[in-house]
């Protein structure tokens, strides 16, 4: 029969969150006990062989300045010291450069790159147009008929990235709704206003270089969204966002 | 071997001498009083086989014994400390603590306890916003289409198990050739 006419248009959105790559820094309480930590298993501990090693060494070191005939006996013997071995490992370690924590892109706020803040969650919002106006938003598409909610969210992510994004949807059941009613100028009986459904997914391919991004797109943690979405939409989605 | 044949002859009459049932029997008249041959194997046979089915089962027995007894206790070697680690000069010499750190530490561990609080708190909260917020966006959906809605209760049998690589210090560096090496595993192996 005929489908029963909808007030309601629905829209399936995706929430695509890449995780982050480094530890976030530590809180002050928190550095203080794992120092505090460490100097306790320092007390409780024993002498390791090494450092029973570098003992009786520095001893030795000891006699022999003070009475010289020890040093002839040793002169023969090659000896690595255990103090030798400490430099050269700390040598090795200052040669080795790792990547650096804070990244170009951040030092740029270049809000396109998924290389910035490594340490927090980055969602990606794109450029739409709804009625007159362009948004920011997380990417959405209409529902059509046939398909369930979650093939929306996922068929709105596709469309702004292509087809080989990958990326794990948690899930069939939506995160959270942001209901908005159409300006009255177009509001009728039957199309009262849309319900958007948002998804959540964790971006799972970390080279996006694939993707041909269609609009204008940005990478931001949850602190900045503020800065692009309107404070209702907003505030619905904060509600399904940890930091 | 055939059994005795007696000619029943009710009468001696001058006949031809009657067939002998074999050529075993020295004498016509002669009737087997012994069982056949055969009957002196045969009880060997069955008294072995009984001597040797006795025999497997006590050996089965002691098998079964031995799996019933308790399985010795593989030791687990981080709880047993090596005798070289409990020697006097091991022990590190270290000052005692002073009044003043072992306040400092007391304090600094209420300090600790209070931010875990909060911490745990804030968790509990996020996650109970989350769950709400999840209701709330079933119940509209259930407003809209039961069908949709019963496709969103279903569980995704692709989510779990779920795995991901935890964040390091530092992000991996482009084009880093780690060194070279070989690990040997040297944990001792137990079997029962």
């Amino acid at each position: 029969g005929a489908a029963a006419p909808r007030p309601w248009r629905l829209f399936g959105a995706m929430c695509l969150l890449r995780l982050p790559r480094i530890t976030q820094a530590m809180e002050k309480e928190e550095e203080e006990v794992a120092a505090l930590m460490e100097q306790i298993e320092v007390e409780k501990s024993q002498y390791s062989d090494h450092e029973i090693r570098k003992m009786e060494e520095e001893e030795q070191l000891k006699k022999m300045k003070e009475s010289l005939y020890d040093e002839e006996e040793v002169r023969g013997k090659t000896v690595i010291m255990a103090q030798d071995l400490e430099e050269k490992w700390e040598q090795k370690f200052l040669r080795f450069k790792a990547a650096p924590r804070i990244t170009d892109a951040d030092k740029s706020n270049d809000r396109t790159s998924l290389n910035r803040k490594l340490d927090s969650n980055l969602m990606l919002l794109v450029r739409q147009k709804i009625g007159n106006q362009e948004l920011w938003l997380l990417p959405q598409v209409e529902w059509q008929p046939g398909e369930t909610l979650r093939s929306t969210a996922e068929r709105a992510m596709a469309s702004f990235l292509g087809d080989h994004i990958q990326a794990k949807v948690l899930g069939n059941a939506p995160y959270g709704i942001y209901k908005y009613k159409f300006p009255k100028a177009i509001r009728t009986e039957n199309n009262v206003g849309a319900k958007v459904f948002f998804f959540k997914a964790f971006l799972q391919s970390s080279d996006l270089s694939q993707a041909e991004l269609k609009t204008d797109y940005l990478w931001v943690t949850k602190k900045e969204l503020g800065d692009y979405l309107k404070s209702e939409y907003l505030k619905k989605v904060n509600h399904f966002l940890l930091d | 071997l055939t059994l005795c044949y007696i000619s029943s002859c009710s009468s001696w009459l001058p006949q031809r001498a009657p067939l002998r049932g074999s050529h075993w029997q020295s004498s016509l008249l002669e009737v087997r009083t012994s069982l056949p041959v055969r009957a002196q194997p045969k009880k060997k046979k069955k008294v072995d086989v009984k001597k040797e089915q006795a025999q497997k089962e006590r050996m089965k027995k002691r098998l079964r014994k031995l799996e019933k007894a308790a399985p010795e206790l593989i030791p687990i070697e981080d709880f047993i400390t090596p005798l070289k680690y409990s020697e006097s000069n091991r022990v590190r010499n270290l000052p005692p603590l002073s009044p003043e750190e072992t306040e400092r530490r007391v304090l600094l561990l209420k300090k600790w306890c209070l931010f875990k609080q909060k911490q745990d708190e804030a968790e509990k909260k996020a996650i109970k916003a989350l769950v709400e917020s999840q209701q709330e966006a079933l119940k509209e959906l259930r407003l809209e289409s039961e069908e949709l809605y019963q496709a969103a209760l279903q569980r995704d049998e692709g989510l779990f198990p779920f795995e991901r690589d935890g964040p390091s210090y530092t992000p991996p560096l482009p084009g880093y050739d780690p060194p070279e090496g070989k690990c040997i595993d040297i944990t001792k192996v137990y079997t029962q």
